[in-house]
């Protein structure tokens, strides 16, 4: 799997932390079964409520969630870089075919799993 | 023309190979030598529990090892060395470290990694670590991982199951954990346990349910009350849990990295069925 460049690319540090959108890119993992793919997403910090998804193409599918407060580098024991982020943000490919207007998800220890059934 | 490594050995070995023979033969040699250092910098205690915590599966071993370093507030003893590490030191109160370090207390000795160890070099740390604990009479080499689940989600609390270098070490578990019988162990741990077996080295690996690519502090809870079950411990996992979040955003860089080498590794190899014969 991988992720899709976007524009702000350049932005980013290695650890995928959009500085400019105080974002930061959560870790994911795709698995394409035969009638479905399933995605899951790590989402600490983050409220069910706070979590969106959209498809902007096909064969993407884009996670948007806002965390329950602002999280600094300082905090995590980065103290020679400044910056904060206040969501996560990712592009997903989907390798294959899928309907997404058959999308189902649910959110459970602080982890999202998407199901998107595979076009036949 | 090369020049001999260790002229009379090579001479010796390999009296009947041409020119190029030798040197190949000696470069293979000179790589074979490419192990880790262990540089010890305090003395270590002997006949002491070896606890390894290496970056693995929801990185459940190097949590757990950390939080075993930071209860028991075990000292810096030594560390691993290697120029075929990844080029880099950690920092810790402002010095620099090898990412490879050794903390002990008075029986306990724990070895964790703050960096992902290359595939290459995955064999000679298992030979290095299990030849310096036979030096230190090691009682026990008790090593930290995770198993990865497809549900981990579902499970309230993850199982650890246990892998042993000898069957009488069952009743060491002391219940905390279910023997594997069958199956594969990709890694570090799956070659220190089978050196472990060859040079009668005491060893169990505990493998604890976990997400594959998500640090889980949860699974490495469980896997501490594992640990405190067959040491007779009595180390406090609510930090650890209460601190969860945190934990799984801090260790995220290092779990991306770990999923690189754990695809190197063809960790999924562990979850195809078990061999036909035994």
């Amino acid at each position: 799997m991988e992720s899709v460049a976007s524009p702000e690319t350049s932005l980013y540090h290695s650890s995928g932390w959009n500085v400019a959108a105080a974002c930061i890119e959560p870790l994911h993992n795709i698995m394409v079964a035969a009638t479905e793919v399933v995605l899951t997403i790590d989402l600490p910090y983050v409220d069910q409520k706070q979590v969106k998804l959209r498809c902007p193409a096909n064969d993407i599918l884009e996670v948007y969630a806002d965390t329950t407060r602002k999280i600094t580098f300082r905090e995590l024991g980065a103290k020679h870089r400044h910056g904060e982020f206040t969501c996560y943000h990712a592009r997903i490919r989907i390798p294959v075919p899928v309907d997404e207007s058959r999308i189902n998800k649910h959110f459970k220890r602080g982890v999202l799993e998407v199901h998107l059934p595979r076009l036949r | 023309m090369c020049e001999p490594f260790n002229y009379s050995l090579i001479l010796h070995e390999h009296w009947f190979l041409d020119q190029l023979e030798g040197c190949v033969a000696m470069s293979k040699r000179l790589s074979e030598k490419d192990g880790f250092r262990i540089v010890e910098t305090s003395p270590i205690p002997k006949k002491a529990v070896m606890i390894n915590g290496l970056p693995d599966v929801g990185l459940v071993g190097l949590l757990a090892a950390s939080h075993i370093i930071s209860s028991l507030k075990l000292e810096e003893v030594g560390s691993l060395e290697s120029d075929l590490l990844p080029p880099m030191i950690v920092l810790h109160g402002g010095i620099p470290k090898s990412p490879v370090r050794i903390f002990a207390g008075e029986s306990l000795v724990v070895v964790i990694s703050e960096t992902v160890i290359p595939v290459s070099l995955l064999r000679p740390l298992a030979n290095d670590l299990v030849e310096w604990a036979q030096s230190n009479s090691t009682e026990l080499v008790l090593s930290l991982g995770g198993m990865a689940v497809a549900n981990r989600q579902d499970i309230d609390a993850p199982k650890v199951f246990a892998a042993i270098s000898e069957r009488k070490l069952e009743s060491r578990l002391n219940g905390a954990a279910e023997v594997l019988e069958e199956g594969y162990i990709v890694g570090a741990y799956g070659l220190l346990l089978r050196r472990c077996a060859e040079a009668s080295v005491p060893a169990i690996t505990l493998l604890t349910q976990s997400y594959y690519n998500y640090p889980d502090p949860v699974a490495a809870g469980a896997s501490l009350n594992a640990v405190n079950r067959i040491l007779g411990l009595s180390i406090d996992v609510s930090e650890l849990l209460r601190r969860g979040e945190e934990i799984r955003l801090r260790s995220k860089d290092m779990m991306h990295r770990t999923q690189e080498e754990l695809a190197k590794m063809n960790k999924a190899h562990e979850y195809d069925l078990p061999p036909l014969y035994g």
